[in-house]
């Protein structure tokens, strides 16, 4: 599988990206409630056949990212601002109708939540058929041995009979997949899983992963994988995105993004999670404080209240987005010493 | 059980389990309840209607013209010829079959309409509570059985259930019409504070304080009760539209107070009968009050249900 | 308050504070139009036998529907078991009810999963941590009570300005230190953590951790953790018992459970957990188990594991329920306690592993049975052995 990997790594600089997002900023605005700006200003590219992660606790606006890309942001109160070109098209500027027809066959969504993502009184053969009759304009007849093999493509067990079952009949990793199979039914180029495995176990999440890994090598599919797990980012994904507060303080690829975490957050993310390999009896040191202590992005680090390498600068201005030598873009004044990395 | 019953029951429980879904009850689901009313125009509307209301039945003997028990029209009425006088100087709605004033009956009986509405409403809210906390803390045996006499009692129409204890008692009169209405609403209180403290049983912060080893008494009166009281209030506001409904029917079957020296809009409403082809507005101006302020009470508390009731929300 | 402190320095570090044998909690699944009628059990702990010894932390864990939450619930007798004992300090709590058991709460306490559901919106915190006093009889005297207070909040690292706030106005990591902060309160020996961090954002999760270590040392606490992440259970655990549809399957030191995971299971289990570490990530053997948890009304016969197990073997596996029993493997210790047959075989390579054929489960809620076909529901099934 390395070797896999690696080959794509060095193909993926050579085309061009499919999607590209650019300084995309989500503003909420409740009645009678101050502004408040859920995504910062983030920008990615996601290359055909990548995996781009996007990592980060609740509320860092990584969900926000995705739902605002897919268009599925309410109508009201809320602001979306920047691009996001799919092949050449402003995803962001498209009209609602526009938008439907291309959620699904272009770009399709895993969510969080499989059962609430799934109509209760529909069987899952009409549902996962109907996405290609709105999409493909085929026929039920056609679609339905199309349905089945989805279906046993993503690896539930005996197809035919579980086309005619309704969500509500199915376990939660089974219904994650039946979910996956309507999300490649139309072949979409990306894929977007926004917390794919979170409501589900430990073995029931592995079996998914390896799914998506498998699919993603098989099909070509781009995959943007939205969590708050750095263990499934470590194992899926070719270029990691760490958010917080809204921005992207990190990125880079993952073998060096790990061995060498450069931002404070993602170094202090890395050492406070207890690991299955590291040696035991080993204290786990904290991120102090809590989000609730953040400042405000224009005028300062949010990072700076619980960061332990934060100077003077970090709470006066606003640190800018540099790139470092080896390909790796950073947000920080005092990033962690390479070397210290490797001492702690 | 009828569907009748069932309908009735599934009402309730939705208004039970609606405050006990909500993932951080008591405080922020008040809270966030009255943000959204504040500008609920229907809330609004129904809150004028309820205060003024409200402030009219207290002050009405100090405001209404005339003592509505004396008869200042009485030379007026003429048996054959003209049984009930028309408006005239100082008094605009003129008079009723025995030369009363009008005005001065619709706003005294105002009064009568609030005390058995409200007594109603509360002697109905302690017996289902009673009930209810007695069902909802003990659970089991005692909660099957006091269910099972609730649900009995739900799937008899709520009306003939009142007919039939005010038609009972000895004597008719207010005090029969309030707790025939009382009797009536126990059923109601009864399921949804049970249910709301049933979700409250299987809470995180009750399993807490059982685990912390504190007495069942406090658990239930600290922890249970407080937190299941949202939808029971709301309940209420509601019950009081339908006691005042049901109080002005029975009055008007000649089931409340006999004595009419009291003026009372049911009461008003049946003696106009008589009269209802050639003289309509004797009808018409009870009718009229005891619909508005129905109506009052019912569009404030929907919109309180709506509310509290996450399906509704955003 | 004098007196547990008392009796836990004479009492030997390492002697059994709580012996669960036998245990066994079964719900019945109810149907009915009038009257309810039992149409069958969901077995969530089915026979478990543990020890828990003083001053250790013990970590249970397992997926949803293993019964962990609810075995940790059993032992402190917030669920009433259906069969066996739970001996704790040599005295029966299982069968223990009304005033004598809730006194008895004062010994044994709980932390939850969620700090926000399990703490009362309408207390201040001062009032909850309070409450546990009152109801033990230890705030007799108005000037210690506050004392204590302070002393409480001091240990689990919160301002003395706390006590006067509600819980919605504390941050998830602070509401789990109340949370500490009131199991603390009565001066407990034993504290049953279900969940304690699974709800908390990551960067949050090692302040709680790290708490719990501290208060372990601090009071000579005896811990049951229970959790489902394998991570938090190894960093925080003395030892690990592995949970499956009901029963323990391993239980070892944390430590020797990670370099020598012996049950079929835990090995999967294991091979299943991500670690953010690329490099290792891509280069480990994965044992990807195929299919779901079975329904815990309906578990398996013989072995529990056995219609998921890549070692599953023609013989004994279907029809024979495997006992925890010390195992004959180099390498592993005497407390290594391993429910399976073929251990033996399959750790010296004479078993090989194999492919398994998914079978369908159905969705995990046991009181709707999916594949039933029946319009009456579970109500038709006949009982459930």
């Amino acid at each position: 599988m390395s070797a896999t990997m690696s080959l794509k790594d060095d193909a993926t600089p050579s085309t061009g990206p499919l999607l590209s997002v650019e300084d995309l900023r989500v503003t909420f605005q409740r009645h009678g409630e101050k502004p408040f700006t859920a995504v910062d200003g983030v920008s990615f590219d996601v290359h055909p056949g990548q995996t781009v992660g996007l990592v980060g606790e609740s509320g860092c606006g990584k969900s926000v990212t995705s739902l605002a890309l897919m268009g599925l942001l309410p109508k009201r109160g809320n602001r979306v601002e920047g691009r996001a070109t799919y092949e050449g098209t402003d995803l962001l500027s498209l009209s609602d109708k526009e938008m439907r027809d291309r959620r699904g066959r272009d770009i399709a969504m895993i969510f969080q939540d499989p059962l609430s993502s799934l109509n209760p009184v529909v069987s899952i053969g009409i549902q996962v058929t109907e996405v290609m009759e709105r999409h493909q304009g085929m026929s039920r007849k056609d679609a339905m041995p199309r349905a089945r093999d989805l279906l046993e493509r993503v690896g539930i067990p005996d197809p035919n009979a579980r086309l005619k079952n309704y969500p509500h009949q199915l376990s939660g990793g089974m219904r994650q997949r039946a979910l996956i199979a309507m999300a490649l039914a139309c072949e979409p180029r990306l894929l977007i899983a926004d917390e794919p495995t979170t409501a589900l176990d430990v073995t029931i999440q592995a079996q998914i992963l390896a799914l998506l890994k498998e699919l993603v090598q098989d099909t070509g599919t781009a995959l943007i994988m939205i969590t708050h797990d750095l263990g499934v980012v470590a194992g899926l994904c070719d270029e990691v995105n760490v958010l917080y507060a809204g921005r992207i303080v990190e990125r880079g690829d993952r073998h060096r993004l790990f061995a060498r975490p450069r931002h404070p957050y993602t170094h202090g993310l890395l050492s406070s999670i207890p690991r299955l390999d590291s040696p035991r009896g080993e204290k786990l040191t904290p991120i102090t404080g809590s989000v609730s202590d953040n400042l405000p992005w224009t005028s300062a680090c949010a990072f700076a209240p619980r960061c332990s390498h934060a100077l003077d600068v970090c709470r006066q201005e606003s640190p800018p987005w540099e790139w470092e030598s080896d390909g790796r873009g950073l947000r920080c004044f005092n990033p962690v010493d390479p070397e210290e990395v490797r001492r702690g | 059980m009828t569907s009748y019953g069932d309908r009735r029951r599934e009402r309730i429980d939705d208004l039970a389990a609606a405050a006990s879904v909500d993932e951080t009850p008591g405080v922020s689901l008040i809270a966030s309840a009255w943000r959204r009313l504040r500008r609920d125009p229907i809330f609004l509307v129904g809150l004028a209607i309820t205060v003024a209301f409200i402030i009219l039945a207290v002050i009405s003997p100090w405001i209404a013209p005339h003592d509505p028990a004396s008869a200042p029209l009485l030379d007026k009425v003429r048996p054959q010829t003209n049984p009930v006088p028309g408006p005239e100087p100082g008094f605009p709605l003129g008079g009723d079959d025995r030369g009363r004033d009008l005005l001065s009956r619709l706003l005294v009986g105002s009064r009568q309409t609030l005390v058995v509405g409200v007594f109603a409403t509360i002697f109905g809210l302690l017996g289902g509570m009673a009930l209810g906390i007695l069902a909802g803390s003990f659970g089991g045996a005692v909660d099957s059985i006091v269910m099972r006499i609730v649900d009995v009692m739900l799937s008899v129409p709520s009306l003939l259930l009142a007919f039939t204890i005010a038609a009972l008692a000895a004597r008719p009169g207010q005090t029969t019409l309030i707790i025939a209405i009382a009797i009536i609403q126990v059923p109601i209180f009864a399921r949804l504070l049970r249910g709301s403290m049933l979700g409250q049983r299987a809470s995180d912060h009750v399993l807490a304080a059982r685990a912390l080893g504190v007495k069942r008494r406090a658990i239930v009166f600290r922890h249970m009760l407080p937190n299941s009281m949202g939808p029971v209030i709301v309940q209420a506001t509601l019950v009081l539209a339908i006691a005042i409904i049901d109080a002005a029917a029975l009055s008007f079957l000649g089931l409340g107070s006999p004595d009419d020296r009291q003026p009372e809009w049911g009461q008003m409403l049946g003696r106009s009968q008589e009269f209802i082809y050639d003289h309509p507005h004797l009808a018409v101006y009870p009718a009229l009050c005891i619909i508005v302020v129905a109506l009052g009470f019912t569009l404030m508390g929907e919109s309180m249900r709506e509310a509290l009731d996450p399906k509704t929300r955003r | 308050m004098a007196d547990p402190r008392t009796s836990r320095t004479k009492a030997q570090a390492g002697d059994v504070l709580v012996d669960v044998r036998g245990l066994k909690v079964h719900f019945p699944i109810k149907r009915g139009v009038i009257f309810d009628r039992t149409v069958g059990h969901v077995y969530a702990v089915d026979g478990v036998d543990l020890q828990l010894r003083r001053g250790e932390t013990y970590g249970l864990v397992g997926e949803s529907g293993c019964g962990k939450s609810t075995l940790g619930r059993a032992i402190l007798n917030l669920e009433t078991p259906t069969e066996g004992t739970v001996l704790f300090d040599g005295e029966d709590i299982a069968s223990l009810k009304g005033e004598t058991l809730r006194r008895k709460r004062q010994h044994m306490q709980m932390v939850f999963q969620d700090p926000m559901s399990s703490l009362d919106p309408r207390q201040s915190v001062e009032s909850l941590l309070v409450e546990g006093m009152r109801a033990h009889g230890l705030d007799t005297d108005k000037a210690a009570t506050h004392a204590r207070l302070r002393e409480l909040l001091q240990a689990v690292g919160l301002p003395p300005a706390a006590l006067q706030k509600y819980p919605h106005e504390f941050s998830g990591g602070q509401r789990q230190r109340i949370g500490i902060a009131r199991a603390l309160s009565v001066d407990p020996e034993l504290i049953v953590a279900d969940e304690p961090v699974s709800a908390l954002d990551v960067s949050v999760q090692a302040q709680v951790l790290n708490l719990l270590e501290e208060l372990q040392d601090e009071f000579g606490l005896t811990f049951l953790v229970v959790a489902h992440d394998l991570a938090v259970v190894r960093h925080i655990s003395d030892r690990i018992g592995v949970m499956y549809l009901g029963g323990l399957v391993e239980e070892s030191e944390a430590g020797e459970l990670y370099d020598l995971p012996l049950h079929p299971y835990t090995r999967a289990l294991m091979s299943a957990v991500p670690v953010p570490d690329p490099v290792l990530e891509d280069t480990r053997e994965q044992i990807l188990l195929t299919g779901d948890l079975p329904s815990p009304s309906r578990p398996p016969s013989g072995c529990r594991f056995h219609t998921r197990c890549p070692w599953r073997q023609p013989t004994r596996c279907d029809d024979e329920r495997p006992q925890l029993r010390v195992v004959d493997v180099p390498g592993a210790s005497e407390g290594h306690r391993v429910a399976c047959h073929w251990v033996e075989a399959i750790a010296s390579g004479d078993v090989d592993r194999h492919e398994v054929a998914a079978e369908y489960v159905g969705s995990g809620d046991a009181t709707t049975p999916a594949d039933d076909g029946s319009p009456f529901g579970p109500a038709s099934v006949q009982e459930i052995g």
